[in-house]
């Protein structure tokens, strides 16, 4: 595999996603969300929360964020890579070319990655500005890094989803329709498995919630940052509906790593075996 | 001399409709049409080629390698333009070109010196910096072009490469394609257009329903599917008697005379070029021009399809 091919292709995924105009949308209304409600609760329900927890508001702007606007985006960016190129029969020639399919798949999906990591990234540093500009200078930041980190991989989960739909398939709305389905069904159920588990106290339905994919999205950065936040941003967390998760850091990771494998794996066997898609007329 | 493509019993089965199997090659230095209605397995036959399609059966060679497998290997070399718009609306033409020069691994210093030498090959250069999507259908089709001929390919894979182009771009494209072809490449071109073909190509392939229905040199495509030729003379002054005397000449079907010009049926197998223009000189009626008609590429190719059909 050619490694300067690879980037090249990536590099034109970041180009080519930036260039839709819903993700950009998409970019800037998760960046509306993780900086307007910081004004909001100082210019409305600053006195809502104590003066001691002030240093910790940044915390409001990176999990509220990546409960649900980033894993939309990862589908959004993730869903059109691969469809909309077969949609607008530029694959026919950027495969044209002498490259592999490999580097081309690579590149592809790197590009992408790369560019919800620098939405993860754009998210944690805006929420971060907007809480100090508001709430006055933010303290334990120093796990920030690392929840940032574990946000990134944590998108792998439906970005891989998204990027197979969009492969499978071969047309970006259905690919997206499909992605989006699989992430709220797994919300939905759940919501629901954690219910029935409450009224019943059957550990079977907490068991079936632990696998389901939006479980180690939502629960691997609150497992990372929470053993480094002190009692005032768990209490903004907990406020805002974030609590810790019965799961260990381990199986997160490993349930992540699975799901992200399972679905490039089945995406790069299609894509290997299948013909290069005609354009849609 | 020796094949740049090779088709050898290539199906490819699409479930509803099968084509195939084809069986073709083209040599290096060729320049070759691929003719055909639509549906019939041009495309098909072109993607099968670049490796964008794989055949369910046979065996397809480009460059001597398999396209599919050894992609990488076997497109080295090999330029494509596709039919319309399958460009980067996105993007502009000199990032177009630079992303085309990064999949051919060309260094930074070729493509800053190739890009600018490419547009302005197919008059873009004003251009370089414009949204692919604001340019016409005709300078996105000469991009089309301009992409395929990056890295300096020798096999050029032209799908309908005039369509949306105005004359004086069709003109200027045949220079191009001829130059080309002097400096040694080959063309595989895909076209509806039979005079371009007529004009650029010395070989055709046809394909009608999924199967080669000819294969050959076009002076051969015509006299294999036409049952006569049409020849026609411009003369100064025709006359009932020059009319007489060539209706005369062993092998002419008929002869007739409108304003200045005459049109000749010769039979089939016949080239009497020679004795109708020493016949037109004999009765001093001033010969301005004489050749096979334009058209007849065109009722060869309507000919050829409707007799296999």
């Amino acid at each position: 595999m050619n490694l300067e091919r690879v980037l090249a292709f990536a590099r034109y995924e970041i180009r080519r996603a930036t260039a839709r105009k819903k993700v950009l949308v998409l970019v800037v209304v998760t960046i509306l969300i993780s900086t307007i409600p910081v004004v909001l609760i100082r210019s409305v329900g600053g006195s809502l929360l104590p003066p001691d927890d002030y240093p910790y508001l940044w915390v409001f702007g990176v999990f509220v964020v990546q409960g649900f606007f980033l894993p939309f985006t990862a589908l959004l960016i993730a869903a059109g890579s691969m469809s909309e190129e077969y949609e607008q029969g530029t694959a026919e020639v950027l495969l044209s070319k002498p490259v592999t399919r490999d580097e081309y798949f690579a590149g592809k999906f790197l590009g992408g990655y790369a560019l919800i990591t620098g939405v993860i990234v754009l998210n944690a540093i805006l929420s971060v500005t907007a809480a100090t500009f508001t709430f006055g200078v933010q303290e334990a930041l120093l796990v920030l890094p690392a929840v940032v980190l574990s946000q990134v991989y944590s998108a792998l989960v439906f970005f891989s989803v998204a990027f197979m739909s969009g492969e499978l398939v071969r047309r970006s709305s259905l690919s997206y329709i499909i992605a989006s389905a699989v992430y709220f069904t797994s919300e939905v159920a759940g919501i629901v498995l954690r219910a029935i588990y409450g009224i019943t106290g059957n550990a079977f339905y907490q068991q079936i919630n632990v696998f389901l994919p939006t479980t180690p999205v939502t629960s691997l950065p609150l497992q990372v940052g929470l053993p480094g936040l002190p009692a005032g941003a768990k209490f903004i967390l907990s406020f805002i509906g974030s609590g810790p998760t019965e799961t260990s850091l381990t199986f997160s990771l490993g349930l992540i790593a699975l799901y992200a494998l399972a679905a490039t794996l089945i995406a790069r066997s299609y894509f290997n075996l299948a013909d290069v898609a005609k354009r849609v007329a | 001399m020796d094949s740049v493509l090779e088709l050898n019993q290539a199906v490819k089965d699409y479930g509803s409709r099968v084509i195939g199997p084809l069986s073709f090659s083209v040599g290096r230095g060729e320049v070759v049409g691929l003719l055909g209605p639509n549906g019939s397995g041009k495309s098909t036959s072109i993607r099968m080629a670049l490796g964008l399609a794989r055949p369910t059966t046979g065996e397809v060679r480009l460059m001597g390698m398999d396209p599919y497998r050894q992609h990488s290997r076997a497109l080295v070399g090999v330029g494509y333009s596709p039919e319309l718009p399958n460009l980067q609306t996105f993007m502009t033409p000199a990032e177009l070109l630079t992303l085309v020069g990064r999949e051919l691994s060309l260094k930074r210093s070729e493509i800053d010196a190739q890009t600018p030498k490419v547009l302005e090959n197919v008059g873009l250069l004003a251009y370089r910096d414009y949204r692919i999507g604001k340019l016409s259908k005709g300078m996105v089709q000469r991009l089309s072009v301009a992409q395929a001929m990056m890295g300096s390919p020798s096999l050029l894979i032209l799908d309908e490469p005039m369509i949306g182009i105005d004359p004086a771009g069709v003109v200027h494209f045949r220079s191009i394609f001829r130059e080309f072809v002097s400096g040694g490449g080959t063309i595989i071109m895909s076209s509806h257009i039979m005079s371009e073909v007529e004009n650029l190509c010395s070989s055709v392939a046809v394909v009608h329903s999924g199967k080669l229905v000819f294969r050959g040199g076009i002076s051969d495509f015509i006299e294999s599917s036409l049952n006569s030729r049409l020849i026609l003379v411009e003369v100064r002054t025709p006359s009932p008697a020059l009319v007489e005397k060539l209706r005369v000449i062993p092998g002419v079907r008929s002869v007739t005379a409108t304003e200045g010009s005459l049109a000749i049926t010769a039979e089939k197998g016949t080239d009497l070029r020679s004795e109708i223009s020493s016949a037109v000189v004999a009765m001093d009626a001033g010969l301005l021009s004489i050749g096979y008609s334009r058209s007849e590429i065109d009722e060869a190719y309507v000919a050829a399809i409707r007799g296999s059909g």
